[in-house]
């Protein structure tokens, strides 16, 4: 895939001959490299789960942060980079409050989504108001507005998709297609609890515990599973 | 009105008289002209007389103080009228993109609170505009906010703004009156008028105003705002 | 004009907004369009006595053994004129901190929901709530920078948070004060009185709202520019929650009953006689008949 990079893939915003931006698709790249997450739409609500990837007995589990609340009926998974998650988070955090200050009502899922690709084309070199690289993180949206329940996957390249269901990680290819053969658009949340957890199972190397997997859902509200309540989803597997 | 321009021409400027013209010179001007809405349990009437004056002059006949904001949300300000043109102006901009960015139109309490946040983003250099809005809610009720000069809002059943205020709110209090909204427990405010009943209460009121307040009057534009959209009605006023 | 915080911002990438006179962005501190005259001190004098912003008011907020209790009246006037009388001068910033309005109406509801999504960021950055004495310092800091602009507020903050229940005055001048009763507004001396002479610490959270509701009555007995209904909120551990909304002119009738005194006779009047058409249910005739002795 690469044999044809030469000069045109050190420059961020260089195209090469082919039309390709090479910077961006190695940052697409880098995601395969990052702990598996994935999310499911259900009629009630949508279900994320992501993998810790605790690396050491001594890491404290509750220090990984993979899911992050974006406002009360937003909340996202994230794979890659998880530092630069990090600043697409605030970002949205603070489109979504100055919405609710300017409108006095919620932010739209998709709206949101948007805001934060907004943000992802924002790299190049000179700009002070940029970063210099594209960010190397997936995200993977999940909320609840007045169209329903709805989940969002975006990329590096900033482009967003809407979802039923998606993988992504270092176990995405698995993982999408063990989603595709058992979702269903009529499971029940707590099915999609299951299938989620089952399928970070099955890409998984450790053995799925409430403290290297982290559950959540938007419902219509986002809530940030305790330990004791992703141990009852483990329970069903 | 203690800034408006005086209606006698300054005097051939010497240096002394030049200066004494820039110190009374204001940004602001009162244009006169009353609003009044009602709000009710499925529509909302909004109304404004057609004057614009300024000082004991009447500059037109025609002018409409009333600007339709979105499909379910109608502005209508009196005061200053060159601020008013550009408010409407700047949320009717701020609506569009709005629609740009998600795909929807504004809900009538989304608008009241851009208003109520561009107005007071001008809070050292106000527009000199006070406002109603009347609309729909979410809900498909009526709903009219009333404004102060710097954003001040509150959701009201009636209100009137304007020349004519101190005139017409009395009316209103008296026909419309009802239990205060922060009453525990919370009740309804807006009335239970059927429109052709709130339409006819305007219509006196107007008629009254303009007999007693010289900024009222010419004729009066009324907008109907219910499920199945919005419908105009003029009605003349004493032109004296 | 405003003093330069950005320094004390969270380093993120700011929305550099295609649209920046539309949107602008809610955690530095608005930039406000100010006239370019040489005077401006004058013509901000002069725009106030112009746009006559809504003012007036009681408010009072005070702690005991069981929370927060935040009371205050409803009028709001412009002027001599009383420009509504159902005006929410209790501001919830969140389920658990209120802020009173007393002062610019404009200010403070704008001010107080700036500081309802400054709080709102903090407990998303920090998945906690922030303090009362957080929340009061932000507000303070943001009205210091626009010291002597004009702003006119008197609130007051109060909330539960971790220490317990916490209130601070803050004002435009950009003062900020921990204390356990303040009442504030044109009608807070005569507040003052009834709270003084009644509160004590240890009482229940009914005698509390009862003092607080009588407070708010005497100030808007004797003060003009207050009025409308007595709101009372109640903040405990779990939040807050409005207790009580009684209109004030009902309450001086439970407080000082009138009773009736004994008639012989009653009027009594025939509704709709004579029949005329303009008059309709106005029009009526008094008779009077004897009271049936009991």
């Amino acid at each position: 895939m690469f044999l044809t990079r030469s000069e045109y893939d050190r420059g961020v915003n260089t195209f090469s001959p082919e039309g390709r931006l090479f910077q961006v698709e190695y940052a697409i790249e880098a995601i395969k490299l990052g702990s598996t997450a994935v999310g499911l739409k259900t009629k009630q609500g949508v279900v994320l789960a992501v993998e810790k990837r605790i690396t050491s007995s001594l890491l404290e589990p509750s220090s990984v942060e993979k899911i992050m609340e974006i406002d009360e009926h937003i909340g996202c998974a994230m794979s890659g980079l998880t530092a630069d998650a990090r600043t697409l988070v605030e970002h949205a955090r603070v489109e979504t409050q100055n919405h609710r200050f300017s409108y006095n009502e919620p932010m739209n899922a998709e709206s949101t989504t948007q805001a934060i690709c907004d943000l992802a084309l924002r790299f190049g070199e000179g700009s002070d108001e940029s970063m210099s690289r594209p960010f190397g993180v997936s995200l993977l949206i999940a909320g609840h507005d007045e169209y329903g329940p709805c989940l969002y996957h975006t990329d590096p390249s900033g482009t967003f998709w809407q979802c039923d269901a998606k993988a992504i990680g270092s176990g995405s290819e698995g993982a999408d297609s063990s989603l595709q053969e058992h979702y269903n658009k009529e499971m029940t949340l707590e099915e999609a609890e299951t299938l989620a957890l089952s399928t970070l199972k099955q890409v998984m190397e450790e053995k799925v515990t409430a403290s290297n997997v982290d559950i959540a859902k938007v419902a219509p509200k986002f809530h940030l599973y305790t330990p004791a309540e992703v141990e009852v989803v483990i329970a069903r597997l | 009105m203690a800034m408006a321009m005086g209606c006698l021409l300054p005097p051939e400027p010497s240096q002394a008289a030049y200066r004494e013209h820039q110190s009374t010179w204001s940004p602001y001007e009162n244009n006169g002209g009353t609003c009044v809405a009602i709000a009710g349990l499925d529509y909302c009437v909004i109304a404004a007389d057609t004057r614009m004056s300024v000082g004991f002059s009447i500059l037109t006949r025609e002018h409409s103080k009333i600007f339709q904001l979105s499909e379910k949300c109608i502005l209508a300000s009196s005061g200053f009228q060159a601020d008013i043109r550009t408010l409407q102006k700047h949320l009717d901009a701020r609506h569009k993109i709005y629609q740009h960015e998600h795909n929807k139109q504004m809900s009538c309490p989304a608008m009241a609170q851009l208003l109520s946040n561009t107005l007071y983003y001008k809070r050292f250099f106000p527009y000199y505009a006070f406002n109603v809005v009347g609309g729909l809610d979410n809900e498909g009720k009526g709903c009219v906010y009333t404004y102060d000069a710097v954003g001040s809002y509150e959701r009201v059943g009636y209100s009137s703004q304007g020349s004519g205020m101190q005139l017409i709110m009395p009316v209103l209090d008296n026909q419309l009156k009802s239990a205060s909204p922060l009453l525990l427990p919370a009740k309804e405010s807006a009335t239970s008028l059927t429109e052709s009943e709130a339409i006819d209460l305007i219509k006196d009121t107007f008629a009254s105003a303009a007999e007693r307040d010289i900024y009222t009057g010419d004729s009066m534009e009324l907008l109907v705002v219910n499920a199945s959209g919005i419908r105009r009605e003029y009605m003349e006023l004493k032109k004296d | 004009m405003g003093l330069d915080f950005s320094g004390l911002e969270p380093p993120t990438i700011r929305a550099s907004s295609s649209f920046p006179n539309l949107q602008p962005n809610i955690l530095s501190s608005p930039s406000f369009e100010l006239p370019s005259v040489k005077d401006l001190d004058g013509f901000e004098k002069a725009a106030v006595e112009m746009v006559k912003p809504v003012h007036g008011t009681t408010t009072l907020a005070f702690l005991f053994k069981h929370g927060v209790i935040v009371a205050a009246d409803s009028r709001a006037s412009m002027g001599q004129y009383i420009s509504s009388q159902s005006v929410k001068k209790v501001l919830e910033i969140n389920r658990y901190l209120l802020g009173t309005m007393a002062g610019g109406a404009a200010d403070c509801q704008f001010w107080q929901r700036n500081l309802g999504t400054r709080c709102r960021l903090h407990e998303l950055a920090n998945k906690r709530r922030i303090s009362v004495a957080g929340a009061s310092k932000l507000l303070a800091n943001t009205l210091y920078s626009y010291r002597g602009m004009g702003l006119s507020m008197g609130t007051m903050i109060a909330g539960w948070d971790e220490t317990g229940p916490g209130l601070f005055y803050v004002d435009s001048e950009g003062g900020r004060i921990k204390g356990r009763l303040f009442s504030v507004g044109s009608g807070s001396t005569y507040a003052y009185g009834i709270l003084d002479s009644g509160y004590h610490f240890h009482m229940s959270v009914d005698e509390a709202v009862d003092l607080g509701r009588h407070a708010i009555y005497h100030a808007t007995f004797r003060d003009g520019a207050s009025g409308g209904v007595a709101s009372v909120y109640y903040v405990g551990p779990e939040g807050w929650k409005k207790i009580a909304g009684d209109d004030v002119s009902e309450l001086h009738y439970k407080y000082y009953p009138v009773s009736q005194p004994v008639v012989e006779q009653e009027m009594v009047e025939i509704l709709g006689y004579p029949p005329t058409g303009n008059l309709g249910d106005c029009s009526s005739i008094p008779i009077y008949r004897n009271v049936a002795s009991s």
